[in-house]
């Protein structure tokens, strides 16, 4: 099947499977291997993509369902070379380690930050709470959150 | 093979020789192995009397006062690429080309394999070849501590998710209906699945050239225990059992072989160790090992699983590509995964101590069962060391050990943050706790009189001569947690709350640095100055989140040479670089950063006495610093750094150095469990608060103390990130975690939605570490290992927490919502 879709702002076309898996378009056929396959089940979310800037599950959505969608990977969150403020504060913050789980989490963060400007710490945790991390315990992870939402106010000022 | 068996486990060089066979060496005949190691100690005896070899240096660098870097947090250099999406894991350098490999694993748990039919899986188009043990052509032996394992099953399978063949295709769909179509028969063994049973049986072995399913065995003797009893006014006695514990590394194994890529096979892959997985992968294809070479891109995490799966997934890959001459990819499901690689060890610990009515330890006699499963793996290695452990940090006049290492048909132990020792400090530590409760004493209080500190001795009979900091850590720990004003308020708020207990905990642990024994140990880095100043550093440490490689190693160069770390690219994790031994016992920044140590210093030695020619003052008085070479005090006279090796290149300074540094090591006689066991021990201790709904079972973990006496802290934002993460992997393990069984030794939950870890809602508030910074004399700055630390008193400090809320005895994990109702009696357990 032929379909035809926006990823970080570039429209493709190409043809698919009808069980074709979007992560498997994305690594595979557009090597945007930014996108990690770890669990197939949707539990662990580190396949997070945002569709139509909504975050989905890339490795339980099928490549037809995206037709005539924009897809934004973790590729398409920086500007060139400039960091976006959820990235920065993940670098600063000790953040990082493995870096596996890291583009979910980079993604859920950037739609979180979208919807609510300042999230409390218990908002971060209910967002975030599908996205797996072995490394760090996570708390560099909810202070880099809370960085990144303080650099985009003062930003925006 | 029987002859080394024979020598087990009484002969001295026994683990030696193992060691250098699971590192890939051939085994030694154990009468040169005596004269080896005689003549290294020799050669370094008089190493130390010379103030040029690498001691000096790194003794020169652990008296420095002020840094430039060391001791600050630094940002990771990964981080950046690893934010962007851009860093590249081994799936991600997948080429279309290269073969998939699927798996075939035994669905019996104990089986001969009577015939493999593998002409239903090559008549699928696409399928190019499936691989048995005969079609390697090298030895078919992968074991590390002994010669007792397969890559692919030979005449007989051990445990449900035995790898009995490899089925490459064109692409993975057509690997997994080709695996589903290969028929083995298998005709059925009795099997064992009990630790307990297994050691009582000799009709049934899991390995019949072993002669019993005790597959290892350690002990210590030390004093005389009845007397130590008998001087004893509190006795306290229990069975502990501790369970497996899955890695659920985001990563799962995988690994890239490209047949032919500079005349050798090369292979890209997940793995900890990579000179081990050259040498696995050459000896299984029969070439000498540097016809292999590995790379070792960034790994989605480790935490020891890769040290013991990562070489197979490379030889499997390795094969495959050695034989068809093409690329071939293997990558583990999730569900191999789990079901595949090696666990975290399942242990049951018998532990008796006693001490006097003064709160000191008089004795302890402990049996330490492993349910190693299958095959030995690592298994007497985490014997071992669980065996040297099992006092805790605390100092024991009489004690008498024994481990044992027993073979069941289950999926193997293996490495895990911890090594062995997470199960035997929970042990300790609930006996400490109890002996305290009968003294009448602080937990404390008691332990603090125990606890060692320089001068004292271990319970092998180590002298502790230096770094030693356990003592200070408890001591600030103890203010800082307010622990005896919550231990008081804990028993009001209790009286007064029926549903909701709360209870605060201590655990406290030791880990030992360095390989054991005079096991060797070495680092060993390569580093060069290019013509325009930049520096490169090579090093066999691998990247696999602990950023030692990307972060320290960084550190110590911009330290040494005053350069910017824009300047320092870190080559790390491949053959090319020296071997720099695993990226496992948290070894990578306190051994593995060693050798960078000691080149960077040799470079700085050669350009600070050039400088000094150029600035016409004395070496001693020339900084390097913001890439310049400048006269202390007088910031104004300096040589750029660049013209400073401008400089050097042109009067024939060499700008290359290695910096190779063997440890030195003591006597251990293995017959009684005596000796210089290791060159230093890291220590931690962590109190944790913890509230139990009696109603449901559930745990939630309030907030948790660590404090750290590791040595210098070079980077403590990584220091806590390790800390952190160690803490919420141990509480998932003692909380959450559990692999579940059938009565065929099959795990039951290969997958994250049935086996659970924490996730962000699970965490505790963690305070920031308490750092007391007991300098090791040989770590880098004086670093020593961080990376397991906090895992280990994980399960001691929680189900102290725990019995200290119900006021109940905790023997067993995990602590599930279940068991809890089973120890408050509400279910029958």
């Amino acid at each position: 099947m032929k379909i035809t879709f926006k990823v970080n702002g570039e429209p493709v076309t190409m043809d698919v499977k009808p069980n074709e898996l979007l992560i498997n378009v994305l690594r595979d056929k557009l090597k945007l291997t930014g996108t990690k396959y770890v669990c197939g089940i949707g539990e662990c979310g580190a396949c997070t993509v945002l569709l139509d800037g909504e975050p989905i599950l890339s490795c339980l959505t099928l490549a037809v369902d995206v037709n005539g969608r924009e897809v934004t990977t973790i590729e398409g969150i920086s500007k060139g070379d400039e960091l976006s403020e959820v990235q920065e504060a993940f670098v600063e913050e000790g953040a990082i380690q493995c870096g596996y789980c890291i583009p979910g989490f980079i993604i859920m963060g950037e739609y979180l930050l979208r919807i609510k400007q300042k999230p409390t710490e218990d908002e971060i945790k209910e967002y975030l709470r599908g996205n797996l991390c072995r490394c760090t315990g996570y708390v560099n992870i909810i202070k880099a959150i809370k960085k990144a939402s303080e650099l985009k106010i003062s930003k925006t000022k | 093979m029987c002859g080394l068996r024979e020598a087990l486990p009484e002969d001295v060089t026994s683990l030696i020789t193992l060691t250098l066979s699971f590192s890939g060496f051939e085994v030694f005949k154990l009468k040169d192995l005596l004269i080896y190691s005689c003549l290294s100690l020799l050669w370094l005896s008089t190493m130390s009397d010379t103030s040029v070899g690498p001691e000096h240096l790194i003794s020169k660098w652990l008296e420095a006062k002020e840094f430039l870097v060391v001791g600050k947090s630094v940002s990771r250099i990964d981080a950046l690429s690893k934010a962007l999406g851009t860093a590249k894991y081994t799936e991600d350098y997948l080429m279309s080309e290269a073969l998939f490999i699927k798996q075939v694993l035994s669905p019996e748990p104990h089986a001969i394999i009577k015939s493999v039919d593998v002409s239903g899986a090559l008549r699928i188009p696409g399928v190019a070849r499936v691989f048995t043990a005969s079609d390697i052509p090298g030895i078919n032996q992968v074991g590390y501590a002994l010669p007792d394992q397969p890559l692919l099953a030979e005449r007989k399978v051990r445990y449900v998710g035995e790898v009995v063949a490899l089925v490459a295709a064109s692409d993975y769909e057509k690997a997994l209906r080709a695996a589903e179509e290969v028929r083995v028969g298998y005709e059925p063994l009795p099997h064992i699945l009990d630790p307990l049973e297994a050691m009582e049986r000799s009709d049934v072995l899991i390995h019949e050239e072993a002669g019993s399913n005790i597959a290892f065995r350690t002990k210590v003797r030390k004093g005389d225990v009845v007397e130590g009893f008998s001087k004893s006014d509190v006795i306290v006695e229990n069975e502990y059992r501790t369970h497996h514990q899955d890695h659920i590394y985001l990563e799962t194994e995988a690994a890239l072989a490209i047949p032919d890529m500079e005349g050798r096979v090369t292979i890209i892959g997940g793995i900890q160790y990579p000179h081990l997985a050259r040498d696995i992968t050459a000896k299984v294809l029969g070439i000498p090992s540097s016809f292999v070479k590995v790379v070792v891109p960034y790994v989605g995490g480790g935490f020891g699983g890769k040290d013991d799966e990562g070489p197979l997934a490379a030889a499997k890959a390795g094969l495959v590509a050695y034989l068809t001459k093409k690329p071939a990819f293997i990558l583990y499901s999730r569900e191999e995964s789990i079901i595949i690689h090696p666990k975290r060890e399942a242990a049951i610990i018998r532990y008796k101590s006693g001490a006097s009515g003064d709160g000191k330890l008089q004795a302890i006699e402990v049996t330490i069962i492993h349910d190693t499963g299958a095959y030995a793996n690592r298994s007497p290695f985490i014997l071992w060391r669980a065996t040297m452990h099992s006092s805790g940090p605390y100092e024991v006049p009489n004690a008498r050990v024994d481990g044992y290492a027993v073979y069941t048909n289950k999926v193997y132990e293996g490495s895990f943050r911890a090594f062995g020792n997470a199960s035997i400090q929970f042990a300790v530590e609930r006996q400490m706790d109890q002996l305290a409760d009968k003294l009448g004493m602080d937990p404390i209080e008691f332990r603090l009189k125990n606890i060692l500190e320089p001068g004292k001795y271990t319970v092998t009979g180590q002298l502790l001569d230096h770094s030693v900091g356990v003592g200070d850590a408890v001591r600030k720990l103890a203010e800082v947690s307010e622990w005896r004003r919550k231990y008081e308020e804990y028993k009001k708020f209790n009286k007064a709350s029926d549903r909701f207990k709360r209870g605060i905990g201590i655990g406290v642990a030791w880990h030992g640095i360095s390989t054991s024994r005079g096991v060797p140990d070495w680092s060993n880095s390569y580093v060069k100055i290019e013509k325009d100043g930049s520096v490169t550093v090579f090093t066999g440490i691998t990247e696999i989140g602990q950023g030692s490689p990307t972060s320290s190693h960084i550190q110590i160069v911009c330290e040494l040479l005053g350069v910017s770390p824009n300047h320092v690219k870190v080559v790390f994790g491949g053959t090319d670089a020296p071997d720099a031994g695993a990226t496992h016992a948290s070894r990578g920044t306190s051994i593995g950063g060693i050798g960078v140590l000691v080149a960077a210093a040799k470079l700085r030695e050669r350009l600070v006495s050039l400088a000094a020619s150029m600035l016409n003052v004395s070496p001693e008085d020339v900084v390097l610093r913001d890439e310049k070479a400048q006269v202390k005090n007088d910031p104004t006279r300096y040589v750029s750094w660049k013209d400073l090796v401008k400089e050097a290149m042109s009067r024939g300074v060499e700008l290359s150095a290695t910096g190779y540094f063997f440890l030195p090591k003591g006597k251990f006689d293995d017959t009684v469990g005596q000796g210089f066991a290791y060159p230093a021990y890291s220590y931690i201790a962590i109190v944790s608060e913890v509230e139990v709904d009696t109603w449901t079972g559930q745990v939630r973990v309030l907030k948790v103390w660590p404090a750290l006496a590791a040595g210098r802290i070079i980077n403590p934002q990584q220091v806590e990130g390790q800390v952190e993460g160690a803490v919420v992997q141990g509480m998932g393990y003692v909380l959450m975690e559990q692999l579940i069984f059938d009565e065929k030794g099959r795990i039951l939950n290969p997958d994250l939605t049935d086996y659970v870890i924490p996730t962000i809602r699970d965490i505790p508030e963690i305070a920031k570490p308490v750092y007391v910074e007991d300098v090791f004399k040989y770590g880098p700055f004086g670093a020593k290992g961080v990376g397991e630390m906090a895992l280990i008193p994980m399960p001691a400090t929680l189900s102290n927490a725990v019995a200290n809320a119900l006021g109940v005895n905790v023997t067993r994990l995990p602590l599930t919502p279940e068991n809890i109702l089973k120890l408050l009696g509400k279910v029958r357990g």
